[in-house]
């Protein structure tokens, strides 16, 4: 068994002027649901396009399952993509279409017949299977998509915005699938939504402008310098502030970024770090420690949650790359050190 | 490409496919409708003036079909001429030449004749000219129709990025051919079944040739427009696999395909080499295939064959390598 399902080695791809993507390297583990994330043309789709020899890559080399990607093809049936904004052909029926890449596939045609309608079940359109696509709904063919990319057994589906679309149960659904397909394969998935990407993804890399800006495990960003993010009932004042930082084990308290923060309710987001040196008995110690002085100050802890979220993370990093980039770092103008893991 | 690439049940079923769903694509349907009326109407317009003829000289003394047919090919045989890009006789009642048309270096091409009117006499007088008639105009306006049914091979599925579904189940080269070959037996199926109904029409109206005479006629017509049909098909595998929109590619198709002879013709009055032109296609070289020589018809045949390789190779080279 591999131990990197998909190994991404210093791509670089250009259309005219514009840099898509710039020396991208990383690796996506073998049987992980890998989260490609970035703001919107970022390079994502680019990266899953030469990944799936859609598009030729400038430089650097792809390989997916020990197999150069520009051979792609050769991986029949072991890699899927749901690609975004493919159309499938309007006037021809689902099943016709189905069983037709899973024949491709190596299946007979019974046999593929089987698999196809097996497939739709799970995305609920086996009641369409002798529709013609073009009497679809946007979400209908989402779901046909996903479908296609999760027929046979693949060992590697690439899904670029699978929920994007859908309704709220179905993207629940979508989701299920997912995971259960995790056991037998390794699924790497772009979405703009990031606690989608949080509930379902053990690794992610994000892009901006092209550049890969991070790339680790979900958990580190979880666990990155002994964070926790605090919802209380109200704002404290800056006296009530330094009286939790006085306490023992509290390194700091201060506000989470103003866009991340929700306060419908008048609740305010705090990301507290703790001492790192602590062992785990000195940190629950430092914990109810700061429980007891909010309880004391009548400010009413809503949650308290380890690490940060994903999305804090997401914005902090791109907001530093932006940063970086409009900003470059000059005596006058020192680079934001506390945007990066 | 080599040959790991290449598979032949992914060719078969990209093929038969193709072919399958070539009338729902909508372009296979226009193709349909557009083969069948120009060959229909072909066949009306040749046909037509005999069977009035007919009609009128039976409301009075009886007609002589044969002799009626006769005479029309009579009027035919300068048009036919003109056609085969030959010479006329000089005297009409001097006897035809016993030799057929033979290769030479002529101003007219590689297979210039040195009897000109032989062929003539072969296409006529040989073999049943109403079919002759009406093949030799399906050669010279079916070239315009095809692009019709080969524009849309891979450009439309470029553009709306359907061609993503397949390219990771088999590679670019069975999709780019196996489309190409699906077109042709959607194609070799349309031209057999028109030169069928013309053959059948041709064969229950007028009772002047024998059964085995146009059977024979009407599979050598077959064949001749069936091989003629694959370099332009080619042409327009090689445009539709070059770019991304499929109006441009039709429209690039239908330049090509009607710029080349319409440039030799007009270009020729100006400065005589121009007309050369035409040998970017099979234009000079297609009558061939209706010729009674087979050394000439096989020479045809292998040009189209030429053409074909050719275009296609060119078109292969780019699809492989483009962002799709």
């Amino acid at each position: 068994m591999v131990a990197d399902a998909i190994c991404i080695d210093g791509i670089s791809k250009r259309f005219g002027r514009i840099q898509a993507l710039q020396s991208v390297a990383f690796a996506v583990p073998a049987h992980s649901i890998f989260g490609l994330l970035g703001p919107n043309g970022a390079g994502k789709t680019t990266l899953f396009s030469i990944v799936a020899n859609f598009l030729k890559a400038d430089a650097g080399r792809v390989e997916v399952l020990e197999t150069d990607a520009r051979q792609a093809s050769l991986l029949q049936g072991r890699l899927n993509i749901l690609p975004q904004d493919a159309q499938f052909q309007r006037n021809v029926p689902i099943l016709d279409q189905l069983v037709f890449f899973r024949e491709l596939e190596g299946s007979s045609r019974a046999q593929a017949r089987d698999e196809v309608r097996q497939t739709l079940k799970q995305v609920g359109l086996e009641s369409y299977a002798k529709r013609r696509v073009g009497s679809l709904s946007h979400g209908m063919i989402k779901r046909l998509g996903i479908a296609q990319a999760f027929l046979g057994t693949p060992e590697v589906i690439l899904l670029d915005e699978p929920t994007s679309g859908l309704d709220p149960a179905n993207a629940r659904q979508i989701r299920d699938l997912i995971k259960q397909l995790q056991a037998r394969a390794t699924i790497v998935v772009s979405s703009h939504n990031l606690a989608e990407i949080q509930e379902l993804c053990d690794h992610v890399a994000i892009l901006d402008h092209g550049k890969l800006v991070f790339a680790g495990s979900v958990d580190q960003i979880n666990r990155a310098d002994c964070e926790y993010q605090l919802t209380l009932s109200r704002a404290l004042q800056p006296d009530e502030g330094q009286r939790i930082t006085a306490l023992d084990g509290i390194r700091q308290i201060k506000t989470a970024p103003a866009a991340t923060t929700a306060d419908a309710e008048g609740s305010c987001d705090y990301l507290v770090t703790f001492e790192t040196a602590q062992d785990d008995r000195d940190l629950d110690a430092s914990i109810a420690a700061l429980l007891r002085a909010l309880l004391d100050m009548e400010a009413v802890p809503r949650s308290l949650s380890r690490g940060r979220s994903l999305e804090k993370h997401f914005l902090e990093v791109t907001k530093s790359a932006n940063h970086t980039e409009n900003n470059p770092a000059t005596p006058d103008n020192p680079p934001d050190t506390n945007t990066r893991p | 490409m080599s040959l790991r690439d290449f598979h032949m049940r992914h060719l078969r079923l990209v093929s038969a496919y193709w072919t399958r769903y070539a009338v729902r694509g909508g372009a296979g349907l226009v193709y349909l409708l557009l083969a069948l009326f120009f060959g229909l109407m072909v066949a009306h317009l040749t046909l037509s003036p005999l069977e009035q003829k007919i009609r009128e000289l039976s409301k009075t003394h009886g007609a002589d079909e044969k002799q009626i047919v006769n005479e029309l090919v009579e009027t035919a045989r300068p048009i036919v001429q003109w056609i085969l890009d030959s010479k006329p006789q000089e005297d009409p009642a001097k006897p035809a030449p016993e030799s057929y048309p033979t290769a030479g270096g002529g101003p007219m091409g590689p297979f210039t004749t040195s009897t000109p009117d032989a062929w003539t006499r072969y296409l006529l007088n040989e073999r049943p000219a109403l079919l002759s008639g009406i093949f030799l105009i399906l050669l010279f306006g079916m070239p315009f129709i095809i692009s019709v049914l080969g524009f849309n091979q891979t450009a439309g599925d470029i553009q709306s990025r359907g061609l993503r579904y397949l390219m990771l189940r088999t590679d670019r080269s069975n999709i780019y051919f196996g489309r190409f070959l699906g077109s042709v037996i959607f194609s070799t199926l349309v031209t057999a079944f028109l030169v069928a109904t013309i053959t059948l029409y041709v064969g229950l109206k007028f009772r002047i040739y024998s059964t085995g005479a146009l059977t024979v006629w009407a599979l050598i017509g077959f064949g001749a427009i069936s091989i003629l049909m694959l370099p332009y098909l080619a042409v327009c595998t090689a445009i539709s696999a070059s770019v991304s929109s499929p109006f441009l590619a039709l429209a690039a198709a239908k330049l090509v395909i009607v710029g080349v002879p319409v440039a030799a013709l007009v270009g020729k009055h100006s400065w005589e080499p121009i007309k050369n032109i035409k040998y970017l296609l099979p234009w000079g070289i297609q009558n061939y295939l209706l010729h009674p020589e087979w050394t000439h018809y096989l020479g045809a045949a292998a040009g189209c064959l030429g053409y074909t390789l050719v275009f296609l190779l060119l078109g292969y080279a780019w699809f492989q390598r483009r962002d799709l």
